[in-house]
């Protein structure tokens, strides 16, 4: 029902519009960086899925995390504009089942963008590195572990969303947050933790009781900020 | 029979109270009017009903459900339209009621009637944002009114409406209990706009009930204690001055 509202409401936002072109150009940035020096990534040692994530994944998480941090400044942005969320809360609804349906609406754009970055690393794999089935299995497991580590940021991304009224407020802690990402060392397991770090993390060459941390981290980290969320409705209700 | 009471509601931010010891008694069927000056508490007492302020003390009764432990159930029974238009600016005002009408689980003939109700039904398709002040009071209303719901909260509903909207929004809120057979509570600042929609008045001053009564018993309660009876407005005013010069010679 939440999520079926949410579609609605996210008519003429630009939403879908955003996702998609984002999705095309992250797609794109493997194509055109191994089309542009296909010999560079020929002669570089490793499989596929660790040359084409080396190269690309950093570039691609980056892209990703803007698109969703922009997301979900709209998706709650449309809440505050017009004091949408004051008729919503005069309804028989839970404010936190307008956060899930959110969370719906977020996650399958989120997972449309990966599709097409999936399509574009498997076609360079294939077209350029030879990449049969099992590398090709390789790339998809790599995107899949990205897909679980951005989970986190995009969930925070949201309750961040939900709590500033302006919506610049909301894109400008974001924004914050990614380039603290880009500032924090990545090899220091603890700091590699923080939400915005995590999806950073590439799984090609990783140990496997490092990404079984890691997954657990996200799943962890994704359940603390939804309890985070349902916290602080609660409260902002109790001192409204 | 009250489908409204509250029981000394009572709502203070820091050392400020803006509803103090309220303790109302609106009638099942009735047009209530609560009317009082700007910051009289009315919009604080509206959200109270509504869940969207927290009582600091006190309670109230809707319906024989009781807040917060039925918020919800109350919420079901409520069409309501708070302060300003709430809407979303990029849907259409079809498209805005179509997604209360979803919430309520109400057919979707529901739009429709709603639409017309308000005469909006010319402008449904275009965007909610690009409404002039009184197409989107009109939808704030349309949003309350789908459904027909048996109790109907209206903050100030003919604010910035032009004559004509003012006087049909007027004969609407006054046909509602006979047509629909709801409880209309409806806030105004002027008592002469309440006198020609209500049966049953509330006055509100500083978050204080002055009043609460027939309009009858209002001109009687002037003449009384010696207020000019024969002017509405004048009544109000000396009702208002009276207790503002009781509370501190603040005129």
């Amino acid at each position: 029902m939440s999520f079926r509202l949410e579609c609605k409401k996210i008519r003429r936002t630009g939403l879908t519009a955003a996702f998609f072109a984002g999705g095309i150009i992250a797609g794109a940035l493997p194509v055109i960086n191994t089309a542009a020096r296909p010999d560079t990534f020929t002669t570089m040692a490793g499989s596929p899925a660790a040359v084409l994530a080396g190269a690309n994944l950093q570039m691609i998480s980056m892209l990703n995390l803007l698109l969703i941090t922009a997301g979900a400044c709209i998706l709650y942005h449309i809440e505050y504009a017009d004091n949408a969320l004051q008729k919503m809360q005069s309804l028989p609804v839970r404010e936190s089942g307008l956060f899930i349906g959110k969370c719906g609406i977020l996650l399958p754009f989120f997972l449309m963008m990966i599709l097409f970055e999936t399509a574009s690393l498997c076609f360079c794999g294939w077209h350029w590195l030879g990449a049969g089935k099992a590398e090709l299995m390789e790339i998809l497991q790599t995107l899949g572990f990205t897909l679980l580590l951005t989970l986190p940021a995009a969930v925070i991304s949201l309750v961040i969303a939900s709590a500033c009224r302006n919506m610049w407020t909301a894109l400008g802690i974001g924004i914050l947050c990614i380039f603290m990402a880009t500032i924090l060392p990545e090899n220091n397991f603890i700091v590699s933790l923080f939400p915005y770090v995590l999806l950073f993390q590439i799984l090609p060459g990783m140990e496997t009781a490092r990404v079984l941390h890691y997954c657990i981290a996200a799943v962890c980290e994704t359940a603390a900020a939804c309890a985070a969320e349902i916290i602080y409705l609660k409260v902002r209700r109790l001192f409204a | 029979m009250n489908i409204i009471q509250t029981r000394n509601l009572t709502k203070s931010y820091g050392d400020f109270t803006a509803v103090s010891n309220l303790n109302l008694h609106v009638p099942k069927g009735s047009v209530y009017g609560f009317v009082g000056p700007n910051g009289a508490g009315k919009s604080t007492t509206m959200k109270m009903f509504l869940g969207l302020t927290r009582p600091s003390s006190g309670a109230f009764v809707i319906d024989k459900m009781s807040y917060p432990h039925n918020r919800v159930k109350i919420l079901r029974e409520i069409g309501s339209f708070i302060e300003a238009p709430a809407f979303y600016g990029n849907l259409t005002g079809e498209e805005n009621l179509d997604i209360i009408r979803r919430i309520l689980k109400l057919p979707k003939s529901a739009v429709d009637d709603a639409l017309e109700l308000v005469d909006l039904t010319p402008y449904k398709k275009r965007l909610a944002r690009k409404y002039s002040l009184g197409m989107k009071q009109r939808l704030g209303l349309a949003g309350a009114l789908l459904g027909r719901p048996p109790i109907l909260i209206l903050d100030e509903p003919t604010n910035g409406l032009d004559p004509v909207g003012i006087h049909e929004i007027r004969t609407l809120i006054r046909s509602l209990p006979d047509k629909f057979d709801c409880t209309v509570f409806v806030s105004s600042h002027l008592l002469s706009e309440i006198e020609l929609m209500a049966d049953h008045i509330g006055v509100l001053n500083h978050g204080h009930l002055l009043f609460e009564g027939t309009l009858e018993e209002l001109k009687e309660k002037a003449a009384f204690e010696g207020y000019p009876d024969d002017n509405l407005e004048d009544m109000f005013l000396a009702l208002i001055e009276e207790d503002n010069i009781k509370r501190g010679g603040v005129k």
